[in-house]
């Protein structure tokens, strides 16, 4: 950086001033890693000290966490408000307990594979109608598209014979790995937060990268972005695609850690939490909607013991206080605006040094 | 004939009922450019406020009449609190307003205890027409429907005061650059868009009974009419609302009730993919 002052001739008071921004920039720098860090140290440390039943809940808020990342994707990156989300995670698992009801497949070799192609490919039809086209679509008129559809499908599954009606779907079988039966308990979990971490880093991955920046430049100002050349329908319908592909593997683990499916997982309450949680969080950071899904739980958890009958309005004031206060979410009391935008491409050492 | 007949009235009634509701929510849509989410949860609140005038002991029409004043109050107060500092990013708008909605469905929940309510029509008995019975209750909500829709397209196109809401609309700065408090014509938009739902909620509560999930059930429906209708006229969203009672209560004549509940959005979602402008297309009220 010190290069910067030689070509021109600055004043005293500007080479003082100087140091001290990229002093703090390069301690904000490393806040977002070291918070990511921090969270994975704590999840796999938490199963040792916590006790059996407080796990499996655990396992649950992971599987969420998961979900909530998928609604992340869309709306924090892409600026598509999908207000139908849990229509891929209900129907992966739906589509999961299916086969485990009529063929007796359990295995996770072709449960997840089934469960996020279930979600892949219904959210590629859902975008391809509700996206694509001759006029680009308004984000009012793709929030009330995706809230239809999962309403539709909570209807048909509640009027369905074969998807069990209201009821839905119960006892699924545990899941398998070759030979071995995988119960609820810390085996499961650790076998979430793998998944979970991935997926994680490949979303990561995929949104620092020159895909990431296309879409940031669409929620930004999605007409720049148009003139600019991408064709930016076909960007929003692949990250839809995507999100859904996750909504999809989260339901099918859903799906196999609770045991049964029922209407609730299609319909339009699933789809509203999750927006919930992103929205808490801080959306347009992937650990937002991590920390959001896993405060939002924590807290119904405490409190729906001793408060079940205020805790949802509670959660409706804190979220009401959130937008008005704090629209950027709970993750911008520690993340700075620099690095909740974070850097694109490739990796800024190699232009550092060239340029030095 | 005779089931013609009936099944007529029925939709003709169940599509006042459908206008009633998407009134208030076309108004605020059109007038004010922001999806309010928590309109369904007014109506809630109406039908709410007219069963608790009920159980006091009160006669029923002065709840259905006390209930559009409240609920148009509460909006008031809470457009001054809330809604106004969305009015910059409409998305949020909608996403905040969806959290007052949770609010006050949960409010009311609590205090409901999650039951089913029932309140008493207050003109019970059936009007009868050569060897055809109406049930006299649905008869006074279509003339209802039908008078509100005039007095609000009146007070709309024809007063001073519709004047400024439609000069608020159309050019905010300049509206002010007239003497026209916007702030003000906003707060009063949203109330009388409130109270219209609240009136819609009173008046459909000896229908339907009272519970906690009475809102939601509206609020797809509603925002399908206005998209349907076109956003930005006042009759956009009557139009839409009509079409979509209109379907809504005679597909299940036709099939099965889920499947045609289903049909209707469908078909709604794949018209406003073709014509997004919806079927009237263009901005204020028509005189």
């Amino acid at each position: 950086m010190s290069s910067t002052g030689t070509g021109i001739q600055p004043t005293p008071s500007v080479l003082e001033a100087a140091p001290s921004p990229v002093k703090a920039s390069a301690f904000l720098g490393r806040r977002l890693p070291s918070l990511e860090l921090a969270l994975l140290i704590a999840a796999l440390i938490a199963p040792l000290f916590l006790r059996d039943y407080i796990t499996v809940y655990a396992t649950r808020v992971l599987i969420l966490c998961l979900f909530a990342l998928s609604f992340d994707l869309v709306w924090g990156y892409a600026g598509i408000l999908s207000l139908g989300q849990s229509l891929f995670f209900g129907m992966a698992g739906y589509a999961v307990a299916l086969l485990s009801r009529d063929f007796g497949v359990g295995s996770i070799f072709a449960v997840l594979p089934v469960g996020t192609l279930v979600g892949f490919v219904a959210a590629l039809l859902l975008a391809g109608f509700l996206l694509l086209g001759r006029h680009p679509s308004s984000v009012v008129f793709v929030s009330l598209g995706t809230m239809t559809g999962a309403y539709a499908a909570d209807r048909l599954a509640r009027g369905s014979q074969y998807l069990g009606g209201q009821n839905g779907i119960p006892s699924i079988q545990p899941m398998t790995i070759g030979a071995h039966e995988l119960n609820e308990g810390p085996g499961f979990y650790y076998l979430v937060l793998a998944i979970l971490v991935l997926i994680y880093l490949l979303s990561r991955f995929l949104v620092r990268s020159q895909f990431g920046l296309a879409l940031a430049g669409l929620r930004e100002n999605e007409q720049r972005i148009a003139f600019f050349g991408y064709k930016a329908q076909h960007l929003k319908a692949i990250i839809f695609a995507i999100s859904g592909a996750i909504a999809g593997t989260a339901g099918s683990l859903y799906a196999f850690h609770e045991g049964f499916v029922w209407t609730n997982m299609l319909g339009v309450v699933m789809s509203t939490q999750v927006v919930l949680y992103v929205l808490f969080g801080g959306s347009g950071t992937l650990i937002g909607a991590v920390i959001g899904t896993a405060i939002v739980e924590g807290l119904s958890f405490w409190l729906s013991d001793n408060y079940r009958d205020i805790w949802p309005i509670i959660l409706g004031v804190l979220l009401l206080l959130v937008i008005l206060f704090r629209p950027l979410g709970l993750i911008s009391l520690v993340l700075g605006e620099r690095e909740r935008v974070g850097y694109f491409g490739p990796s800024l050492k190699g232009r550092r040094n060239a340029a030095s | 004939m005779d089931t013609l007949l009936i099944a007529s009235f029925e939709i003709l009634s169940f599509g006042a009922i459908v206008v009633l509701v998407v009134l208030g929510l076309g108004i605020i849509a059109s007038m004010m450019g922001i999806f309010n989410f928590a309109q369904g949860e007014f109506v809630l609140l109406g039908a709410y406020f007219t069963y608790l005038v009920h159980s006091v002991g009160l006669p029923v029409p002065f709840g259905i009449l006390a209930a559009p004043v409240a609920v148009g109050a509460l909006g008031f107060v809470l457009e001054k609190l809330v809604v106004r500092r969305f009015y910059a990013a409409p998305i949020v708008a909608m996403l905040g307003t969806y959290a007052l909605g949770l609010i006050i469905r949960e409010s009311v929940r609590g205090l409901t205890g999650g039951l089913y309510l029932s309140v008493p029509e207050p003109i019970s008995g059936s009007i009868s027409i050569g060897s055809l019975h109406f049930a006299t209750w649905r008869g006074v909500i279509v003339t209802i429907t039908l008078l509100v829709m005039a007095a609000s397209h009146a007070l709309l196109a024809y007063t001073s005061f519709g004047l400024r809401v439609r000069a608020s609309l159309e050019n905010p700065s300049l509206a002010r650059a007239a003497g026209i408090s916007t702030s003000m014509i906003y707060s009063a938009t949203f109330a009388f868009g409130a109270a219209l739902a609240g009136l819609a909620g009173a008046l459909i509560v000896p229908v339907f009974s009272l519970f906690a999930d009475l809102g939601i059930r509206f609020l797809i429906q509603g925002f399908v009419a206005v998209m349907v209708g076109g956003v930005g006229s006042f009759a956009g969203p009557v139009a839409g609302a009509s079409l979509i009672g209109t379907f809504s209560a005679w597909l299940p004549w036709l099939m099965s009730p889920v499947i045609a509940d289903v049909l209707v959005f469908v078909l709604a979602i794949i018209f406003i993919k073709l014509r997004p402008q919806g079927l009237i297309s263009g901005r204020g009220v028509n005189r």
